[in-house]
């Protein structure tokens, strides 16, 4: 059998050209696409029971507030239902549908989140953390901004969405008093720093998703955050005690968001990277510069 | 014996001081060593700087400016002095031929082959013998050095400390209860016992995640594994140990942060993504009567990385 | 008063011409014979070139590191034992963590000056493999590593790999969380290597993953083995040097057969040594106001946790760039497995690269026939080929170590991070085949351009009384009229130029 060996090169070159070029894009249709599919379908079913003691339930049974000396979370006051629900209409019908439902008014069904039942914590975290209403809602993962409504708002909205079908976990208020920064800083290594990164800078996940940086968040948002695991955040609930998550909180407010830095310039915590750098640049630079001073020219 | 001739000739020719060769390069001597003049004493300030700030205990900020700052300004002015005050230059020397004569080289030759050679030679057998005697002779120097070291892998890799019956604890030692976790939860955990030893922590760490049941998707041969959506698997990724603690439960994936494998967590952690070969194998589960979280036995492979025994 | 002087006088001349010094000198070399070879010593000639200045960068961030060092040597508890931290800092107050670690955090926060010597010791080493791989650079791209100088590029490759790899275990030292994920993949490495990988995985720390031998071990090491051997190859590289001499670019008055420069005493050393203040000096200022290696940031190692971000150190990183972008391929058959995902990128990748390095002399003088004896060096653009040769591989290793920082990427640049993996697979096929051809024409270009990469003198322009306009090349600097003189042997003796009656000599200044 004579083989063509010039169509054999040719063949070999378009197969090669062929996986240069089908890599790339196999890579941002594959996997992105199986993203979007489940992106919003975040199952409640037992979002997590309180934990701690001191439970307040109103006339009707239904639970005020609970806590400790760690974390008190409590519901948002009935009487913003009715604030709330314009401030629904007005900011988030759109997407989540006029019953919160996640069915917009033309219909489509599933492609926004299905609000009922999420719990109060749920809606403040997204809302005071500036990522509702969503600037671009077609985005893999909403982005934090300055909140669009303030916390009297978002918690009437909390109120409101509440009241459909009243859920845990309630808004949180920790109280750093009480926690032990030592503590926190264990459990934050083993829990947060593989997504978060040990300074808590954040980084790239999966298909455009990423941990967000821990530099700009409030005390509750954290709570709020480490409760019900927003977007793809793993939520903690009773493995974690509310002891455990202050200490978290303290470590994060103080530590990570107030590093004490006593080597000089942090070079933005991105580690070994960033002093790749600048030992290169700035240190064999510098001195190969510094030595084209001293030396000749020819 | 001939007279060698020194190697480099030394020059013996004089110049006189005036010898353009041995004039500075500066056009301005006077106000370069005024130049230098002050680099020193800069110098000498910043060190009597570092020197107090060392007995005040200051940040190590200021011991770090004062201490290299007075080293910068040393060497400036002593690189300056030698740039541009000291004789210009250029001078030269000849480089002297490096090898032997043909004679010298087969006269060491000689020294090896004939002289030494020559002995082996006459002495075969004796110089088998010594040299084997000192190939032994590396070998015991060598063979408890290397061999003491550690011990023998045997079996080490291939099991962990899970046993059947085995409670989940979590590194404080509490014992996971199967209402301590949500939808979307992880914990990491390890065999009860084990969570402050070494291996506990380096070879049994697991994790457990629950997802909704109607995710979950049963593989042959594992049915009864993860009860009510209940899954654990081994935290050491299987690319290069790394712990794979990177959890997310939308994409239902566990990424690894070392060298981003990722690992789908509804379907036995097969890799979908990134350098690891092999799915992260899985701890089969039950949950006991009172609502603990146990395992059924031991991982059914080794975790972790690939080796060559691995079959 | 003419008394007193005539003793002082007679004093000095009793002393010879010379004074104390020649004294000294007398008696030293009637016991030890120093005069020649001393005198041949301080006559040596250097050349100035400042590329010839990256090596001496290497060699003093290494004084820098060994001075620093001894000074950590004293605080630092090489042991794996669990204690309580009872420090100055309170997020590790009562954690439970190893000697190592916690000798460290003290090292940082209890002992003066303590955090100080701590970086620069750190930035001394990134350093230190940065002007290797570039004085490297410099040797390769000039050929100086051409017979006579193979034996010293084969001992100067060896002491980069050795402070690559002294490097990476002085960090993994204080046993902190990112240095200890390093260590845990070192370890999967020397596991995945066929047939006696886990032999060499367990007899090299003591046991399965971490044990308690690991930090002892890698202290000794450190401190002892791996320095005292780059001591002395640094000094065989010295002893090469001097005894074969520098080798220098083309110029007026340079052959093979001569060296020009300036003289060892006093112009050289008195340059060097100032090199090597301005090195401790930048390495001292680096150390105070960039903080490196926070490891009370980052906890003590702990075998369950890990951080997100975590690359090794800048000279590891081609290897975890490697790592990152090899496909998931073992092979599995017959009963074993070999990881080809990791002994491929981490084993026979640096072996080819430096088994390539350390065989270039030997290819190079098979490739282009050339056996003979090399002082002077070549300009670059020259040897188009080599140039684009080294040029390719180097972006190759580029590539690589950008590849390390793939989740850092996509997380700066908002990309996809399986997107930005795949990009790096292609980039690091695509980019070193086309850097080889851009190279090569670009060193064709410069050996067209005259004068390229030459120092350019102005040309003044003056307008004479009657409108012509008159261009000459501007006076040059005193600095310049070097090079206008012609180079001269070292004098042996300087004779003064005028002496008064009572033997005061004045020169001029």
């Amino acid at each position: 059998m004579i083989v063509n060996s010039s169509a054999l090169k040719r063949s070999a070159a378009f197969m090669f050209l062929l996986v240069l070029v089908a890599g790339p894009v196999l890579v941002f249709l594959g996997p992105a696409n199986a993203a979007s599919h489940s992106a919003y379908q975040t199952s409640r079913k037992n979002a997590g029971t309180p934990n701690s003691s001191q439970v307040v339930r109103d006339s009707s049974g239904q639970i005020i507030s609970y806590g400790n000396n760690s974390i008190t979370y409590t519901a948002p006051s009935a009487a913003l239902e009715q604030l709330g629900h314009a401030l629904y209409l007005q900011n988030c019908a759109t997407c989540h549908g006029d019953k919160a439902n996640g069915v917009p008014a033309d219909g489509t069904s599933g492609a926004y989140p299905n609000l009922i039942g999420v719990g109060p914590a749920t809606v403040d975290f997204w809302i005071e953390s500036g990522r509702m209403p969503a600037a671009d809602p077609r985005s893999v993962q909403a982005a934090r901004h300055v909140a669009r409504l303030n916390h009297k708002q978002a918690l009437a909205v909390a109120a409101w969405v509440n009241s459909l079908s009243p859920s845990l976990p309630l808004v949180p208020t920790p109280h750093l008093n009480h926690a032990n920064v030592s503590d926190g800083a264990a459990l934050f290594a083993l829990n947060c720093a593989a997504c978060h990164t040990i300074e808590g800078s954040g980084d790239a996940l999966a298909a455009s998703t990423y941990a967000p940086s821990l530099r700009n968040i409030p005390a509750f948002q954290v709570v709020e955050a480490i409760r019900t695991g927003p977007g793809n955040m793993p939520r903690f609930t009773g493995n974690l005690s509310d002891k455990q998550v202050n200490d978290i909180v303290k470590y994060v407010t103080t530590e990570i968001q107030h590093p004490n830095n006593p080597g000089g310039f942090g070079l933005g915590g991105l580690g070994p990277v960033a002093e790749g750098f600048v030992g290169l640049a700035l240190g064999v630079g510098l001195l190969a510069l510094l030595g084209y001073w001293v030396g000749e020219r020819d | 014996m001939s007279e060698k001739t020194s190697r480099t000739p030394v020059s013996l020719q004089s110049v006189r001081e005036s010898d353009p060769h041995l004039q500075p390069a500066a056009k301005n001597p006077i106000v370069v060593e005024r130049v230098i003049a002050l680099n020193f004493i800069a110098a000498m300030l910043s060190f009597v700087g570092f020197l107090w700030a060392y007995i005040v205990n200051a940040q190590a900020w200021k011991l770090g400016a004062t201490f290299g700052g007075g080293m910068t300004f040393l060497g400036i002015g002593l690189i300056a002095w030698g740039k541009y005050l000291m004789p210009r230059g250029p001078f030269v020397e000849e480089r002297h031929i490096l090898s032997s004569t043909q004679d010298e080289r087969n006269a060491m030759s000689d020294a090896i082959v004939k002289r030494g050679g020559g002995v082996i030679q006459r002495r075969k057998f004796l110089g088998g013998l010594l040299g084997g005697s000192m190939a032994l002779v590396g070998a015991a120097s060598i063979w408890p050095l290397l061999r003491s070291l550690g011990p023998l892998p045997k079996g080490t890799l291939f099991h962990t400390d899970w046993r059947k019956g085995s409670y989940a604890v979590d590194q404080s030692g509490r014992r996971i209860h199967k209402n301590d976790l949500a939808v979307g939860s992880i914990v990491t955990v390890f065999p009860e016992g084990k969570q402050n030893t070494d291996n506990g922590q380096a070879v049994d760490q697991t994790v457990i995640i629950r997802i909704s049941n109607e995710d979950y998707t049963t593989q042959k041969g594992r049915e009864s594994w993860a009860p009510h959506g209940y899954v654990a698997y081994s935290k050491l990724c299987t690319h290069l140990g790394c712990p794979v603690g990177l959890y997310e439960q939308q994409l239902q994936l566990l990424v690894c942060p070392c060298h981003q494998s990722m690992f789908d967590v509804t379907n036995g952690a097969l890799p979908n993504f990134g350098p690891a070969p092999r799915p992260l194998p899985q701890l089969p589960l039950y949950i006991d009567a009172n609502g603990y979280i146990r395992a059924q036995s031991d991982f059914h492979e080794p975790v972790g990385p690939g080796f060559w025994e691995r079959s | 008063m003419s008394e007193a002087v005539a003793t002082k006088r007679a004093k000095r001349e009793a002393l010879g011409p010379y004074g104390r010094v020649g004294n000294v000198i007398n008696e030293l070399d009637e016991r030890l014979g120093i005069a020649k070879g001393g005198r041949t010593f301080l006559d040596k000639i250097f050349p100035d070139h400042w590329s010839f200045m990256l090596g001496e960068i290497a060699l003093y961030s290494f004084v820098v590191l060994l001075a620093t060092g001894v000074f950590l040597t004293f605080y630092y508890i090489p042991s794996s034992a669990i204690v309580t931290y009872h420090g100055s800092y309170l997020p590790l107050q009562g954690q439970h963590v190893t000697q190592a670690y916690a000798s460290s955090v003290d090292l940082s926060f209890g002992v003066r000056a303590g955090l100080l010597m701590r970086q620069m010791h750190h930035w001394a080493c990134d350093i230190f493999v940065g002007s290797i791989v570039v004085h490297m650079a410099r040797v390769f791209f000039t050929g100086a590593f051409r017979k006579p100088r193979e034996a010293n590029w084969t001992v100067g490759l060896t002491l980069l790999i050795l402070a690559i790899g002294n490097g990476f275990l002085g960090y993994s030292l204080p046993d902190d969380l990112v240095s200890g994920t390093g260590l845990r993949i070192a370890y999967s490495i020397m596991e995945s290597i066929p047939l006696v990988g886990t032999y060499l995985a367990f007899f090299v720390f003591g046991g399965n993953f971490p044990g308690t031998s690991m930090i002892p071990r890698f202290f000794v090491l450190h401190v002892l083995v791996i320095p005292l051997i780059i001591l002395g190859l640094v000094g065989a590289h010295l002893f090469l040097l001097v005894r074969q001499k520098h080798t220098q670019f083309h110029g007026p008055g340079r052959t093979e057969n001569n060296v020009v420069g300036s003289p060892m005493f006093p112009v050289f050393m008195a340059k060097t040594t100032g090199f090597l203040f301005l090195v401790a000096g930048v390495i001292g200022l680096l150390g105070a106001f960039a903080q490196i290696n926070p490891i009370w940031q980052f906890g003590p190692y702990d075998a369950a946790r890990i951080s997100y971000a975590v690359q090794p150190d800048w000279y590891m990183g081609f290897l975890d760039g490697a790592l990152r972008i090899f496909p998931a391929w073992s092979f599995h058959s017959f009963g074993h497995t070999i990881p080809l995902e990791v002994t491929i990128p981490a084993v026979v990748l640096p072996g080819i690269i430096f088994n390539l390095a350390f065989a270039w002399p030997a290819l190079e003088r098979k490739l282009t026939g050339d056996n003979a004896m090399h002082h002077l060096l070549d300009r670059p653009s020259f040897r188009p080929k080599r140039t684009a040769a080294g040029a390719a591989v180097l972006a190759f290793l580029i590539i690589l170590f950008i590849g390390s920082s793939t989740d850092v990427i996509a997380n700066f640049m908002h990309l996809s991070l399986n997107s930005v993996l795949w990009g790096m697979r292609v980039l690091t096929f695509v980019v070193p085949i086309i850097t080889y051809p851009i190279a090569y024409y670009l060193a064709k270009e410069m050996q067209r351009a005259p004068g390229a990469g030459k120092r350019k003198t102005a040309n003044v322009v003056t307008r004479s009384a009657t409108g012509e306009y008159i261009a000459e090349a501007a006076p040059a600097y005193a600095e310049d009229v070097h090079h206008e003189l012609e180079a001269t042997p070292v004098p042996t003796f300087i004779e003064p130029e005028q002496s008064s009656d009572n033997g005061v000599r004045t020169a001029p200044r």
